[in-house]
């Protein structure tokens, strides 16, 4: 493996000939950055079409619980956040498809549920909230090469599965009644749907941190819609917002000593922020 | 309108559909033939869109529904198209008309083109829609009437042997309205399958339909237009204060009161 990142630690050298680019622990984090982002954007389109972006938030909420008890029961965090994350997605799947209750109703009564116990455990366990402060705020520029072949993995799952189900996805937004008498298996689509999202968020924590991984799905989405006409470019353009602010995020943090993942999240809102403003200059044109 | 030999009908015997201890419908028996136009009628929460989800397969029901075709119109399961009542929807949606073609027309994800056939077909129901400009629009800006049209192209694109339309005209302005219907009607006479329409607009059913079937949780008659929409029928489904009358606009529909609180049920012979 050692071979392979050190070839492409060579590329990277040519393509981005700059200092903060330089050390080893910034080409790591640029590369999990521009894995983990664009993944985030992609499947942001159908979840913004979905109006699930609180759904997003509840999960990414979830992991500090994940977490929480990892450390609680001696596991690795990460694979109990992710564990965790899943499990809450299927259950708030489950649970809304079998209630009279709006969905947001029942993802705000698991939100605060998980956040709970996730208190509940921190708090009875003396010394647990330094390990907390790399998840709350994400910790980009500590990824290990390990990790960065996971997002890799994650990334190019993400795209067969959009490749699979992003058509009967975007219909299922439009109108559940239509796409079922058009044969879209509804019920595998939304589970599966929910565990995706799911994965990406938790893998996205590790990047810009509980409290901001929502951001990372939603803002790029939100932006490239505001200027795009058919779904090709709002695809595409969250896509390119992700990326784009995902590498000058992780520059400009490098020279302002800020914060790398809220960094990146205020560049891909700078985006929304422009495109908000040229719709609705060309609409009032 | 009646022919002497339906390429395919679709027979509905005793249909009931239940739900949450509910009967919804009961003991619905009806046949939907090719080439005609059934109107179905009654108030609201009479159990017509259910209905429609059961010929769909979309609740659960007990009783049958068999499609019947003639052995020389091929074989298998029949074709069904569908227009939902509304489409409840994001409408700042990036998806062009084309694109909501695509998405049920080609395999691989709309993001990466449309595929040629895709847009053919697409063109083609579009252009017999009247609807040809409309493909680059973005789906979520269409006006009610053109939403409309935009639905019918696609349900017609797939060649259905039923075509299914839920409260058609709901929604559109007058113009679009009889626009609507005509077109409708020239579909209806060129095609070759069968049309069952939800409505609670009579002026419409009754100049467009060949057969009403009324329901309020079954059936309460059914049969040509002409023998069955009497004020006597109409008093059974909508109560007595239902009449068909003009109103005073230019636009001279008939349109039906069914404020009247429902009245006993009654079966026509």
């Amino acid at each position: 493996m050692d071979v392979i990142f050190s070839s492409i630690y060579g590329v990277m050298d040519r393509l981005l000939p700059f200092a903060f680019a330089e050390p080893a622990f910034m080409k790591r984090a640029i590369l999990a950055m521009l894995f983990v982002a664009p993944t985030a954007a992609a499947v942001g389109v159908p979840l913004v079409h979905f109006r699930m972006a609180f759904f997003s938030d509840a999960i990414g909420h979830s992991a500090f619980t994940g977490v929480a008890l990892g450390v609680l029961l001696g596991i690795h965090p990460l694979l109990t956040m992710v564990a965790f994350g899943l499990f809450v997605a299927w259950a708030i799947t489950l649970v809304k498809g079998r209630t009279e209750l709006s969905p947001d109703t029942v993802i705000g009564v698991f939100f605060s549920t998980v956040i709970a116990l996730g208190i509940a455990v921190i708090s009875a366990q003396k010394g647990l909230t330094r390990n907390l402060q790399s998840y709350l705020y994400g910790d980009l520029l500590a990824v290990s090469e390990i990790e960065v072949v996971w997002l890799a993995f994650l990334f190019l799952g993400v795209g067969v599965y959009l490749f699979l189900a992003f058509n009967n996805l975007m219909l299922l937004g439009v109108h559940e009644g239509f796409a079922r008498s058009r044969g879209v298996p509804v019920q595998a689509l939304e589970i599966s749907f929910a565990l995706v999202v799911a994965l990406v968020v938790t893998a996205a924590i590790r990047a810009v941190g509980i409290l901001l991984v929502t951001a990372l799905l939603v803002i790029p989405a939100a932006a490239a819609r505001n200027a795009a006409r058919g779904t090709a470019q709002a695809f595409w353009g969250a896509i390119g917002v992700a990326a784009a602010s995902g590498l000058a995020g992780i520059a400009a943090s490098y020279s302002l000593d800020t914060a790398t993942g809220a960094t990146v999240v205020l560049f891909s809102a700078a985006f929304f922020a422009a495109t908000a403003v040229a719709r609705r200059a060309r609409r009032l044109s | 309108m009646t022919r002497l030999h339906h390429l395919h009908t679709l027979e509905i015997r005793n249909l009931s559909v239940r739900a949450g201890g509910v009967e919804i419908l009961s003991a619905i028996d009806a046949d939907i033939r090719c080439g005609e136009v059934t109107a179905l009628v009654g108030p609201n929460g009479a159990g017509k869109t259910t209905l429609l989800l059961a010929i769909l397969g979309l609740v659960d029901y007990s009783g049958e529904i068999r499609f019947c075709r003639a052995e020389e119109h091929g074989r298998g399961a029949p074709r069904i198209g569908y227009v939902p009542q509304r489409l409840d929807f994001d409408h700042n949606a990036p998806m062009t008309v084309l694109d909501f073609f695509s998405l049920s027309s080609q395999r691989y994800p709309v993001v990466l083109g449309h595929s040629r056939a895709s847009r053919t077909a697409a063109r083609e129901s579009l252009a017999q829609a009247g609807a040809s400009h409309l493909a680059g629009r973005p789906l979520g800006k269409l006006s009610g009437g053109e939403l409309q049209r935009v639905l019918l192209a696609l349900a017609l694109r797939d060649n259905p042997d039923i075509l299914l339309l839920d409260e058609p005209v709901s929604g559109v302005d007058a113009a679009g309205e009889e626009l609507f219907c005509d077109f409708l009607d020239q579909i209806h006479s060129a095609s070759r399958f069968s049309l069952l329409l939800v409505s609670h607009d009579l002026s419409v059913v009754s100049r467009h339909a060949d057969r009403v079937i009324c329901l309020n949780h079954r059936i309460v008659c059914q049969g040509a237009t002409t023998e069955t929409l009497t004020p006597e029928n109409l008093a059974a489904i909508y109560g007595s204060g239902a009449h068909l009358f003009s109103h005073g606009h230019a636009d001279g529909h008939g349109h039906l009161h069914d404020d009247a609180p429902a009245g006993p049920d009654r079966k026509a012979p």
